[in-house]
């Protein structure tokens, strides 16, 4: 392998951002039928490099070269006319056009009066699409496809301009396991046309599975780089997060669920949730499985008063309630964290003003703000969340996603939530910084008896996490399991 | 709990992650980057005293002073619908409207519904001002939360209608008049508001004075209320203002009662200046609040700045607007140029914010 030229060389590239040294003179490298897997948590400095290599942000310094050939002046065209090309975790598709026309995006194919020959544009865009062997309508417009299909449409899209060097950045995280074959399916095809694929990704298990070789990144550094064969999974976590994990789900088991805290009752919420009922006690995480559109985040919407209740009560300390707004759910001691983080956060604002927002709601319209005590609050939470890096001044756009995740966690701890609904609450974060969650979400039920309510399709993470299980299909419950009850296969089996 | 969560890291590999006490280099070099649009004001007030003597003169510098505080005024309001994401295209019609009927019953007697009064005096004059300011703002804040309709629109379409009732008013003729036909009339406004249009106090116009009293009132309530702080959610993420239970239509509506009040006192202290009302002054006041705001350096799409940097954005355009009489410079020229400066800071800060990322 050493005696061939790579594809692709990336030496001693450095990147600062104020106050953040995200790119340490990283060097990296990429073969022709090569799938290289770049791991790291959150905040190691993936996206940047590849957003470098991209054009889509200058190095400080370092030389990126191309089979043999050394780039300057590098920028997104010259990313694309170099063959180089990048499905990014935030797809670049335009919801108002079809599927066909985001395919050939900006280079639709024309006759030689420059007119569009929309026969053509389908039919190409229907082999491309057929190629990558899925079933999309060329036809139909992007905004109302699933997340799914919008995933493959821009694989697609960028398949089509037949890239030398293909990025894929967590590309399976909205996939099924069927389309997750079928993507691997196409890594091997264009693998072994030649194409070097770069492949970013937090699952560890796909790094057997389809890689090469793997670079695990931290801090902005390289820590190392493995074959495959070499590369465990043990040892990869040791490198992404430069310690033992020797509690991925640390799950306080002694404790006893106390008083119910929250009582559901027939909740309906047409057409999305028929009569369910359930509680939560203190200390207890309520886990809840359900397929993709099951109505586990309408669930979560509802008994926040996002969305409206048709029918059924709400109980809280036994006490029937009325939420109709976020902020009588506040009132009433519940939190929500969001499953879009982007959705939560208050980007160029500061750390405080975004720990406590969700306290100014229950200020009256003029009333002052107590910037000091705000203060105290984030310095507070910072701390105990350990989030990263601590500078209170700071927009939490600066922020990696583990940390932001935390800021949101923050915000509901400082509302002082009684009741907290987490949805999907480690998605698109790190390994260690899932863990950190985790800790926390189990130290909050166990030792401030919080009622916890833990939406995932992560199987693993319930059946560690959740003192119960509940299932949910098509807007009701289907099963219901104790701890220790359940297993991945019953779970898939109540939910579909 | 901070215990906790460290603790696993007994280890035989190197810790990593570990909270860095970084800072950002210097805060001397903070507050240059962020102080642009303060160096740009300097840079031209320094080169308009060196091309001409009458610039740095005391009684230029107080016409300017008295010049920019109506922009001032109009600029802060603008300040806070622009933090929300929005735009109130409608605070020089606000004004005219204001004005115009506050001029109207200071210097005639009118007949509302069978009532008569008036002429009324300075403090019902400027109560009037204010409770139509209130109408106004109040109009345009449902219209863009109750009516869903995007505030570009919404703003867009009431300051046709608040010309249009000004108009009305005046009868198309400027206030005071002599042609009034109202029974009991005067032809001049009460002395108190030619004062704070043109008056001094210690020698600083009193016009100036109402100008940064505003400003330290916006100030506080954008930094020490919770109406100020669900103005900076509501713009910079609106859904996450949403779910953290921020009030969002109130604080709409709340913006645009803010924005167009100022515009009436603009308006109320423009015509004191003129001594004298009419239904299309103030006309190049919205494009020029504007652009007060975005030389300031707020972000055109909420969120981020605030009303300091409007009150440099709009000594900036006073500035540029005076040197240039002073250099003799024709008005035909004169617009070109103040276009071209506006645009020129604008692509400068934005340059700035992304180079920088502040």
């Amino acid at each position: 392998m050493e005696t061939r030229t790579p594809l692709l060389r990336m030496e001693r590239i450095d990147k600062s951002f104020p106050g953040v040294h995200a790119l340490d003179h990283v060097d990296f490298d990429l073969y022709e039928g090569e799938v290289h897997i770049l791991l790291g948590e959150n905040g190691a400095g993936k996206s940047t490099l590849m957003k470098i290599l991209s054009g889509s942000l200058p190095a400080d310094s370092g030389r990126i070269i191309i089979q043999g050939e050394e780039i300057r002046h590098h920028s997104p065209e010259r990313a694309s006319k170099l063959g180089i090309g990048m499905v990014y975790q935030e797809f670049s598709l335009v919801p108002s056009l079809t599927v066909a026309e985001n395919i050939f995006l900006g280079d639709p194919p024309r006759n030689r009066a420059g007119i569009v020959r929309w026969g053509e544009l389908y039919r190409r865009a229907r082999e491309s699409l057929a190629t990558l062997g899925v079933d999309i309508d060329p036809r139909a417009r992007v905004g109302n496809l699933s997340v799914a299909e919008q995933q493959l449409t821009e694989i697609a899209r960028i398949l089509a301009k037949q890239p030398r060097i293909l990025l894929l950045d967590e590309p399976t995280s909205a996939l099924s396991d069927t389309e997750v074959d079928r993507l691997f399916e196409i890594i091997r095809r264009l693998q072994s046309r030649g194409v070097g694929i770069i492949y970013i990704s937090h699952r560890l298990d796909e790094v057997s599975r389809i890689g090469t070789r793997v670079t695990v990144m931290r801090d902005g550094r390289v820590i190392g780089t493995l074959p495959v064969e070499q590369a465990d999974i043990d040892t990869l976590i040791k490198m992404m997060v430069g310690r033992r994990l020797s509690e991925q789900y640390p799950k306080t088991l002694s404790v006893q669920a106390g008083q119910p805290l929250l009582r559901v009752e027939n909740l309906c919420a047409e057409p999305f949730l028929r009569n369910l009922s359930f509680e939560v006690r203190t200390g207890e995480i309520v886990g809840i499985f359900g397929l993709m559109g099951a109505g586990q985040a309408e669930l979560a919407q509802a008994l926040f008063g996002l969305l409206p209740v048709t029918a059924g009560q709400i109980y809280l300390n036994g006490q029937p309630v009325k939420i109709r707004r976020p902020t009588e759910a506040i009132q009433h001691g519940i939190g929500l964290l969001l499953r879009d983080r982007k959705a939560s956060l208050v980007p160029m604002q500061a750390l405080p003003a975004n720990i406590t927002l969700a306290n100014i709601s229950q200020l009256s319209f003029m009333g002052p703000l107590n910037l000091r005590s705000e203060e105290r609050i984030a310095t507070r939470y910072v701390q105990e969340l350990t989030i990263r890096p601590p500078i209170l001044k700071r927009p939490v756009k600066f922020l990696s996603g583990g940390n932001q995740q935390k800021v949101c966690l923050a915000r509901w701890l400082a509302s002082g939530a009684r009741v907290l609904i987490v949805d999907e609450p480690t998605r698109g974060i790190d390994v260690g910084a899932k863990a950190e969650v985790f800790a926390l979400l189990d130290q909050l039920a166990a030792q401030q008896g919080v009622g916890i309510i833990m939406i995932s399709s992560e199987m693993p993470e319930l059946l560690a996490m959740a003192d119960r299980i509940l299932v949910m299909r098509q807007g009701k419950f289907s099963a219901s399991y104790q701890r220790g009850e359940a297993t991945q296969e019953l779970l898939l089996r109540s939910a579909s | 709990m901070s215990q906790k969560l460290v603790q696993d890291q007994d280890l035989g590999v190197q810790v990593v992650g570990e909270p860095r006490f970084r800072r950002f280099r210097g805060s001397a070099r903070d507050l240059l980057i962020q102080s642009g649009p303060l160096i740009a004001l300097f840079l031209l007030a320094a080169y308009l005293a060196s091309a001409t003597p009458y610039f740095m003169t005391e009684s230029n510098l107080v016409n300017v002073a008295r010049r920019t505080s109506v922009l001032v005024i109009f600029a802060i309001g603008q300040t806070f619908v622009i933090l929300t994401g929005g735009i109130d295209l409608s605070v020089g019609a606000t004004a005219a409207l204001a004005a115009s009927i506050s001029a109207v019953t200071m210097t005639q007697q009118v007949n509302v519904l069978g009532i008569k009064f008036g002429p009324v005096g300075f403090v019902e004059g400027l109560a009037i001002a204010l409770v139509v300011g209130l109408g106004a703002g109040l109009l345009n804040g449902l219209l863009v939360t109750r009516g869903r309709i995007p505030d570009f629109i919404a703003t867009l379409g009431t300051l046709e209608v608040f010309r249009g009732a000004a108009l009305l008013v005046t009868g198309g003729l400027p206030v005071p008049s002599y042609y009034s036909k109202a029974e009991k009339a005067r032809n001049y406004l009460p002395k108190e508001v030619v004062s704070i249009g043109s008056g001094d106090w210690l020698g600083i116009p009193i016009a100036a004075v109402i100008a940064l009293s505003v400003t330290l009132l916006g100030w506080v309530i954008l930094r020490y209320t919770a109406f100020g702080r669900s103005i900076f959610a509501v713009g910079g993420n609106r859904e996450a203002a949403r779910v953290s239970g921020i009030k969002i239509d109130r604080t709409k509506i709340g913006v645009y009662v803010v924005s167009a009040l100022l515009a009436a006192l603009a308006g109320f202290v423009l015509t004191g200046r003129l001594n004298s009302a009419n239904a299309l002054m103030a006309g190049e006041e919205n494009l020029n609040s504007i652009a007060s705001v975005v030389i300031g350096g707020t972000n055109l799409f909420g969120g981020e700045g605030g009303v300091f940097g409007s009150i440099i954005g709009a000594l900036t355009i006073g500035v540029i607007g005076n040197g240039l009489n002073l250099l003799n410079v024709s008005d035909f020229y004169q617009r070109i140029i103040q276009g071209t400066i506006i645009v020129v800071v604008v692509i400068f800060d934005q340059w700035r914010r992304r180079r920088f990322g502040v």
